[in-house]
């Protein structure tokens, strides 16, 4: 089961796409669509294969200053593990 | 306040190659004559794009027997239309994929046909699959999503690990292994196509190991026989509620079979304009919302998840479109469905049953629902 590693750089996979008007922003994907709000959102607008997960958790790490660092990496991890398996996101 | 059609059916036309037992197109079809054109298509995938439709699903017959299936694509993508090309792949060549894929395709669906008695010839029908392992091979080179498709059914479900390793090799993104539903042509043969208990419970159990196999490489979606469920499938999303279908000639019809169903008026997109059709056209509105429900689904809480289920498949084994979904164990004309799964079962072995797991994806699915606000998808299975 492959899990992001400090090095991924995540990206949306082939024929998923951002859609949507500003106020709902989904991503389109072949079967579906997801509306991405708050942190989810946060999450994948920074998927763009360049961002490295190492610096996606930071910098949510440097936002949500309340929580525990290493519980906010895990959680990324599992949100894009997840979407990685419904070949979503690339990593 | 109606909310919009998500996604928008393309039939662009009924001219297929093959003949397929399980075609879903109506007995009757529409003639190469009666199309729309190209102008009125792009007008449509324009207003799609206007009312907040998201997907557009081009399919037929093949859709690739359209000439102007290239400027349909383009049109579509103008639109911010999210296109999924479903074809057979049959004709493909890899310059006209590539051209398709220029012009904005986003996901092609390439599936599996068995339109031969013997179901051995799945496995040996050697000159198609060659044609689709290439094929397969050139839409890798595309940043495009890619599924394959596969129609199972009695007569290749005792295959249907080799047709699994067989479509592994083709490296799809996704896997989309359907049972044939009993509509159309698929339900006048519907003897020779519902599977055996014993055969669905080990499908059943050949699915969720690959689904564990293959998670993370490819994504498997199954979508089970509504036959053997207890309650019925929410067919289309809910009538009127998500999807619009239109037919080749351009009437706008809330479900691909609603044809069937007597006194349904459809209107046409020559005429008026898709929002229009949405929101006013009388055989979309016919089964929107509960007013029109019977008993048991007018009081029961299921109502909001299945809508009923299928208003096409009522009328097709009871006669009368408004009867509970015959697949729903609580319909009242239930026993129609036990009758057609007991003949299925005759003189089959059916007294011991492996346990089987529930299908992964249904769990998962349940599980990013958790994680991401209004997610939607098309494959609602009955469960």
């Amino acid at each position: 089961m492959p899990r992001p590693v400090d090095a991924s750089q995540p990206r949306l996979a082939a024929g998923c796409r951002w859609g949507g008007g500003d106020e709902g922003k989904m991503i389109l994907f072949p079967e579906g669509a997801i509306r991405v709000q708050g942190t989810g959102r946060k999450i994948l607008e920074r998927c763009d294969g360049q961002n490295t997960f190492r610096e996606i958790v930071q910098e949510l790490q440097a936002h949500y200053t309340a929580s525990e660092p290493a519980q906010i990496r895990d959680d990324v991890a599992t949100f894009l593990e997840q979407l990685q398996q419904k070949r979503i996101v690339d990593f | 306040m109606l909310p919009n059609p998500l996604a928008i059916i393309a039939e662009i036309t009924h001219r297929c190659p093959l003949h397929c037992v399980y075609c879903s197109n109506p007995l009757q079809m529409a003639g190469a004559n009666s199309e729309l054109s190209t102008e009125i298509w792009l007008q449509v995938f324009r207003e799609a794009g206007e009312l907040g439709v998201l997907h557009l699903h081009l399919t037929g017959g093949e859709p690739l027997a359209r000439a102007d299936l290239g400027e349909l694509i383009a049109g579509a993508h103008s639109a911010n239309l999210y296109t999924n090309l479903i074809t057979s792949g049959i004709g493909l060549s890899e310059s006209r994929l590539a051209a398709l894929v220029d012009a904005g395709l986003d996901h092609i669906q390439l599936s599996f046909q068995d339109s031969r008695e013997d179901a051995a010839n799945w496995i040996a029908g050697a000159r198609a699959h060659a044609h689709k392992v290439e094929l397969a091979r050139a839409i890798r080179k595309h940043r495009v999503a890619f599924t394959v498709n596969l129609v199972v059914h009695r007569q290749n479900l005792d295959h249907l690990e080799q047709m699994i390793s067989f479509i592994e090799q083709l490296q799809p993104d996704r896997m989309e292994i359907a049972h044939a539903q009993y509509y159309g042509w698929a339900l006048q043969n519907r003897a020779a196509l519902i599977p055996t208990r014993e055969q669905l419970d080990k499908a059943l159990t050949i699915v969720a190991v690959a689904e564990t196999r293959l998670a993370g490489k490819i994504r498997i979606d199954s979508v089970v026989p509504d036959y053997y469920a207890r309650y019925p499938k929410a067919c289309m999303g809910g009538w009127g509620r998500r999807l619009m279908l239109i037919d080749p000639p351009g009437n706008a019809l809330p479900c691909h079979a609603a044809g069937v169903i007597p006194g349904l008026e459809f209107d046409n997109v020559r005429d008026q304009s898709l929002g229009w059709i949405w929101r006013e056209s009388a055989a979309f509105r016919r089964f929107r919302g509960e007013e029109w429900m019977p008993e048991p689904c007018r009081s029961c809480e299921r109502r909001t998840e299945d809508f009923g289920g299928c208003r096409c498949q009522a009328f097709l084994l009871t006669g009368d479109a408004m009867a509970t979904d015959p697949a729903c164990s609580l319909a009242p004309a239930h026993r129609i469905v036990e009758a057609a799964v007991l003949e299925a079962n005759l003189g089959e072995r059916t007294s011991r049953k492996p346990e089987i797991p529930e299908p992964v994806s249904a769990s998962s699915l349940r599980q990013l629902q958790q994680q991401t606000a209004g997610f939607w998808s098309y494959r609602m299975n009955p469960e």
